[in-house]
């Protein structure tokens, strides 16, 4: 390792573990490093974000590519909502951002988030090739009808619209659940990456020299 | 209430209040282990995962892929098995590769991975003629629409400030007709939706995706009718490291992870014994 990589290592370690000191309790060396490392990513970002405008607006703009004037003025009126007076004229490139935005996503949201979405979920039941895909495909349909009754809130839950939200709710939990599964394993996964990080790069790399 | 019923209220209370940094060490101890020494635990490969492998491989030598990488630098752990075996496929199966990135951070990680973790010219790859990299681009999903209808209007020059029209393999490709395949690496759950807008729907392209574990639920809906297979996690970048015969760093993280779970499934059978036992062990 050269000095560059032991001094990466030490200063990665002494964050690492400064973060891991909150699960014993809050402490200064956990604050310390928490704001350390707001402090430093957000100076990077900065930086990365100062050297965007001037590589791809000033530098452009200043060899004759004038029409780029427009998005950096109007990027420029963003920062008027930091004068009370001034506010609403930074309404106009959010709007130009708004409606950007909606324009190209619409088409391809109708199309292939709902109009795809329920014809796949309606057509697999009847297209479906073994008794297994039928039967995930009634499921898949009757947990969609169900989940989207929970949400009706114009009638009281009571009768079938009650059954139906009722078994709505469970589709609802099991699909929250899995989602948080998947949360809990990627909260995981970067526990054990920085362990990784402990154990190969720092104490067998930098502090044993074995690695 | 009798001295037998108020003993199991106090059992159940008290496994309920199991202070919490023991859910901590245990679950550090499980997963330390190994890291120590690998265990190997056998991997089950999982359909989106197949699915996300023969969408590269079905495609015929010299097809173009096209792949926007969304790296995190903060998330690398769960991205890093996706993307360096997708890598290693890619060339291995001779791809023509147009790297792109829409956040900033996916080029520092291009810069660090790309040549020194995964080396093109290991598999007889060239720079310009058989991969480009493009760069990083501010743009969003109006920049994935852009892209994929005028490509020199996005990324005029690759990332050495070479024009596109004197890189040898960019010569004939100027927007979604040129592309074979488009790999999404996402970095959060917002973007898992781009490609179906912006590449699927308006012109039928062939799409994978790789995402964070989270996400995963979010991407399932749309396979395998809208995108040919995903990766979600670096547990299922495991099982495309064990599909392509691709060691990479999904392995020990697997191991890890497997062992790392069982203290938490401990913890989630005492929390609902406690509850279990406090509702219906006779409190009032």
């Amino acid at each position: 390792m050269n000095f560059w990589e032991i001094l990466g290592a030490w200063v990665g370690a002494f964050f690492v573990i400064s973060v891991m000191t909150m699960l014993w309790k809050d402490n200064p060396y956990f604050r310390f490093g928490q704001q350390a490392i707001i402090g430093g990513t957000i100076a990077h970002y900065v930086l990365f974000n100062m050297k965007n405008v001037i590589n791809m607006a000033l530098i452009p703009i200043s060899k004759g590519h004038v029409i780029l004037i427009v998005p950096f003025i109007l990027g420029l009126l963003m920062y008027t909502r930091l004068f009370r007076d001034y506010a609403w004229i930074s309404k106009y490139p959010t709007s130009v951002l708004v409606g950007v935005g909606i324009g190209v996503m619409i088409a391809g949201t109708l199309r292939g988030q709902i109009i795809d979405q329920i014809k796949a979920t309606v057509v697999d039941i009847f297209t479906a090739g073994t008794a297994y895909d039928a039967l995930n495909g009634v499921i898949i349909a009757v947990g969609t009808v169900t989940a989207i009754t929970f949400w009706i809130f114009t009638r009281e839950h009571t009768g079938a619209l009650g059954a139906s939200a009722k078994i709505g709710r469970i589709f609802l939990m099991v699909s929250l659940g899995a989602n948080w599964a998947g949360e809990e394993v990627w909260y995981l996964t970067q526990m054990i990456g920085r362990l990784i990080f402990l154990i190969e790069v720092f104490i067998k790399g930098t502090l044993l020299g074995i690695a | 209430m009798s001295k037998e019923e108020k003993g199991s209220i106090t059992m159940w209370e008290k496994l309920g209040n199991i202070d919490y940094r023991w859910l901590y060490a245990l679950s550090l101890v499980l997963m330390i282990i190994p890291i120590l020494n690998p265990l190997g635990l056998p991997t089950i490969v999982s359909e989106p995962t197949k699915g996300f492998y023969n969408a590269i491989v079905d495609l015929p030598p010299g097809s173009v892929v096209a792949v926007s990488f969304q790296g995190s630098l903060a998330l690398l752990d769960e991205q890093e098995a996706q993307f360096i075996a997708t890598w290693k496929i890619l060339f291995q199966h001779e791809m023509k590769v147009i790297f792109y990135s829409p956040e900033s951070d996916g080029e520092i990680i291009l810069n660090d991975h790309l040549g020194k973790i995964v080396k093109p010219e290991d598999y007889g790859r060239v720079y310009g003629v058989d991969y480009v990299r493009l760069g990083y681009a501010p743009l969003g999903e109006p920049g994935e629409a852009a892209f994929s209808t005028n490509i020199r209007g996005v990324f005029p020059t690759d990332i050495h400030g070479t024009a596109l029209d004197q890189i040898p393999m960019m010569k004939d490709i100027n927007d979604h007709t040129g592309i074979d395949l488009v790999i999404f690496q996402h970095t959060a759950c917002t973007s898992v939706e781009w490609p179906i807008r912006q590449w699927v729907v308006p012109y039928n392209m062939k799409c994978i995706t790789m995402t964070l574990g989270c996400c995963g639920p979010m991407a399932a809906p749309y396979y395998p009718k809208q995108i040919l297979g995903f990766l979600s996690g670096s547990g299922m970048g495991t099982e495309l490291e064990v599909l392509s015969g691709n060691p990479g760093p999904g392995a020990v993280m697997s191991d890890a992870k497997n062992f790392g779970v069982l203290g938490l499934l401990l913890f989630l059978v005492l929390g609902n014994l406690s509850y279990l036992g406090k509702r219906f062990g006779g409190k009032e």
